[in-house]
């Protein structure tokens, strides 16, 4: 057949119609999505040098994984690398079996060895939630020790101060505790591929874990870009250069500017947020006048509205006023508190006191908490406290602190889910520190009765029976409980809270 | 000469002491106890009374304080200015480390600044008290009120966030270059400006220049030739002396572009109460001020032969 030039246009015009409808229709059907998820974060990881010191979160839940985790909506410790455990020695000793096949991004399988490894780092250090000792039984046991019998030990091996279980590749010398770190190599649904340090750190899939779990990676590469100055890190999105904008949660820093993110929001970013059992509170220096008179405690408790306090933060954090924990934290709804706003009752206790200045201090560091110090100022002198506000530099705030130089502080309990127990000890269990923040016979001996019990459902209990304590007691009188944050681009998709924690491993961005 | 130079050398030991006095003083000013910095930095925990304890007699804090600072001296002037309380390297590795890349920053800023603060401070004293010159001298008194930070997050707004045209933050390309420099050479070349200014239009009235106009030299000859060589004796001083900036001169900068310069260094350094790398870092930008004054003295004579040193 002989093919004609009129034919031969038909035909290729019909061809590249064909094909260019074609290529529409995949376009229709089949989202095309970008292969990089770009996050940017306040500080470096910190994945060189001292392994104890790695970056509390993005290593710590993208590279790393524990043996437990602890689930906050049900107060149970689950399993993660670990598949059961056995508690000896009334709570004293841990013997943990481990999963078996779960693999290091390196292909090694991850066993009992390096689970001591890992956990010997802390030990060698003498780290706050460092075990006393960590016993291989067998390739995939192992047996933790500890000084006490309490649930903080389980509390401990999940703790973000803590480390989740790393290859001992991951440091030379090669399996030293003591060793430098070189390589962080983990189970989790990452590895690092690439690490500059206070620049960039760059992540890839860890196909094991992806293989173990049968999910598919969705994007080949997470960049986490270090920008330490707030500001810029708001413009570097809005700019386009990072994705995602992710907090660090421990204390009141490193975080999206609250104010900013009604404003994100506005301009199509969207805004994920996460509750988290974390107040910030005012602490009463209870161990001097006027604040070991509980009618004075109470006074300040009736002097603040939390609603004008939540409002600093554009709605995005909420009052407390239902104890010193949201609502959704182990048996603080059944406690069935509501703290009272009432000025007047303020008022009258305080009238008949001759209390002179009382010092509020706050760290300066803490930007957001020199605003709610000076509406706590303001609210307090509202009911005739004369209130001298001290804003003083990190180190001061320690110093007086410390030394016991002050009346009121601005402070925080509790933490994220993974922190919530151990806060519970750094802020209310003996020995006394200058960082516990209240302390009495009958609220100590309810927070060990807390700590002490294995049984949740009695643990439950003795939740409740603690925190009507301090209620009672007027301990502390909280003021808005913190969330965690993650402001990201609008074709940003599929990042999932898990434990107070952003994960990625089902992200993606659509291009 | 050489006696000058010796003489020179000698006066600045006492200078370099009490620079070093106050670097390693800044341990004891800032608020709070020394030992319990190292073991929050250290560890990343509340320090307890034991540990605190340990770490006082470990790192030698329960010396007297003149005993502490010769130690401290005596390892200083050989380059040696201990452990990095948070980075676990030596302090020299982490500043080592930084050195160039706020050096990248410091020198193209520098080159820039130099260049247009030449031009800009002649063009503006040639025609003093017109347009130009008004001009000149708003733009100097702006470079030298706006903040950096300010003007840096403003440069991110415009460049960045509308016209997409160059990256807020980052090291080490050229593209990141261009905004910190920008936002940097804003300020420093206005002081600059108005140095080469003032330094022209001084010579610029002196009775030589009068001379030589009155003797019909054309004007380009009487102020390139004859004052601005004369004028540039104290702005080669002025710049010389500006090269100090190299070791924290840039923290606004740095911090604004996250820029892992020395300025970075100190800012993280000081809020981790990392003061070994904080003393070092003041200690070395005293002696690099002073030096570079001793370096622009000696210098006097080979820009102008007319100064002698009394040899």
């Amino acid at each position: 057949m002989r093919l004609t030039r009129r034919d031969f246009v038909k035909y290729t015009g019909f061809g590249a119609a064909s094909l260019l409808g074609m290529s529409f229709l995949g376009c229709m059907t089949k989202e095309t999505t970008k292969d990089t998820l770009i996050i940017g974060y306040a500080e470096d990881l910190k994945l060189r040098g001292d392994p104890a010191k790695i970056d509390r979160s993005i290593p710590k839940f993208c590279v790393l994984e524990r043996l437990i985790e602890y689930d906050l909506s049900s107060d149970d410790f689950v399993p993660s690398l670990a598949k059961k455990w056995d508690v000896e020695s009334g709570g004293k000793r841990i013997v943990f079996e481990l999963k078996k096949g779960i693999l290091f991004s390196d292909g090694a399988e991850m066993d009992a060895n390096a689970v001591k490894f890992t956990y010997d780092i802390l030990v060698v250090r003498k780290h706050s939630v460092a075990p006393r000792s960590v016993e291989v039984i067998d390739d995939h046991t192992v047996a933790f020790n500890f000084d006490e019998a309490w649930v903080l030990n389980f509390a401990k091996l999940q703790d973000v101060h803590g480390l989740g279980v790393m290859s001992p590749k991951s440091v030379k010398p090669e399996g030293d505790p003591n060793g430098t770190l070189v390589d962080l190599i983990g189970t989790g649904p990452f590895k690092v591929v690439e690490y500059v340090e206070n620049q960039y750190t760059v992540l890839e899939p860890n196909r094991y874990w992806f293989e173990q779990t049968g999910l598919e990676p969705k994007i080949k590469k997470l960049i986490v870009k270090v920008i330490p100055d707030e500001d810029t890190r708001v413009l570097a999105l809005r700019s386009g250069e990072v994705d995602v904008l992710i907090d660090n949660y421990h204390g009141g820093y490193d975080y999206t500017p609250r104010n900013q993110l009604s404003a994100l929001k506005k301009d199509g970013f969207k805004i994920l947020t996460k509750n988290i059992p974390y107040t910030w509170i005012v602490v009463f220096n209870y161990r001097k006048e006027p604040f070991n008179d509980i009618e004075m405690r109470r006074a300040v408790n009736y002097a603040i509205n939390r609603d004008e306090i939540a409002k600093i933060f554009d709605g995005w954090v909420r009052p407390a006023w239902n104890g010193m924990f949201p609502p959704e934290v182990p048996g603080m709804a059944e406690a069935n508190i509501r703290y009272e706003y009432n000025p007047e009752k303020a008022k009258e206790i305080v009238n008949g006191k001759d209390v002179g200045e009382i010092t509020l201090i706050v760290n300066k560091s803490q930007s957001d908490q020199i605003l709610v110090a000076q509406l706590v100022q303001q609210q307090l002198k509202n009911v005739g406290l004369n209130i001298k506000l001290e804003t003083l530099e990190k180190g001061v705030y320690k110093q007086k602190r410390n030394s016991g130089d002050y009346n009121l502080r601005i402070y925080y309990i509790g933490g994220s889910e993974r922190t919530f127990y151990m806060r519970i000890f750094w802020r209310f269990l003996p020995p006394e520190k200058p960082w516990k923040v209240y302390m009495s016979d009958n609220v100590t001996e309810k927070a060990i009765a807390v700590v002490k019990e294995f049984d949740k459902t009695k643990r439950r209990q003795k939740f409740i029976e603690f925190y009507k304590a301090l209620y009672e007691e007027a301990g502390v009188a909280p003021l808005y409980y913190e969330v965690v944050a993650v402001a990201e681009k609008p074709n940003v998709e599929g990042i999932k809270f898990e434990y107070s924690e952003p994960r990625f491993y089902s992200t993606y961005v659509k291009a | 000469m050489l006696r000058y130079i010796a003489r020179r050398a000698l006066q600045i030991i006492p200078t370099i002491l009490g620079i070093s006095i106050i670097s390693f003083s800044l341990l004891y000013i800032f608020p709070g106890d020394p030992a319990e910095f190292i073991v929050e930095a250290r560890y990343g925990v509340e320090p307890t009374q034991e540990m605190v304890e340990k770490i006082r007699i470990e790192m030698g804090l329960d010396k007297p304080f003149v005993v502490q600072y010769f130690n401290w001296l005596s390892k200083a002037v050989r380059g040696d200015f201990g452990i990095s309380w948070t980075e676990d390297k030596t302090v020299m590795e982490v500043i080592l480390e930084r050195l160039p890349i706020s050096a990248e920053l410091f020198f193209a800023t520098f080159a820039i600044s130099v260049v247009f603060a030449l031009i800009l401070g002649v063009i503006s004293a040639v025609h003093k008290d017109k347009a130009i010159d008004h001009i000149c001298r708003i733009y100097s008194l702006l470079g030298i009120s706006i903040p950096s930070f300010w003007l840096g997050l403003i440069l991110i707004w415009i460049f960045s966030v509308q016209l997409h045209l160059l990256p807020a933050f980052g090291c080490c390309e050229l593209k990141h270059l261009i905004l910190p420099v920008l936002t940097w050479c804003f300020s420093f070349m206005a002081i600059k400006t108005r140095f080469v200014r003032a330094s022209l239009l001084e010579e610029l009235s002196k009775n030589y220049v009068i001379t030589a106009r009155a003797k019909g030299l054309p004007e380009k000859l009487v102020v390139f030739r004859h004052a601005l060589r004369n004028a540039l004796i104290p702005i080669i001083t002025y710049f010389s002396l500006s090269l100090h900036h190299l070791i924290v001169g840039s923290i606004m900068v740095e911090v604004v572009f996250s820029w892992p310069g020395l300025g970075s260094l100190l800012v993280e350094s000081v809020f981790k109460r990392d003061f070994p790398v904080v003393q070092a870092l003041v200690f070395l930008s005293g002696v690099l001020l002073i030096t570079m004054n001793l370096v622009v003295d000696l210098l006097y004579a080979v820009i102008d032969p007319r100064i002698r040193y009394g040899d």
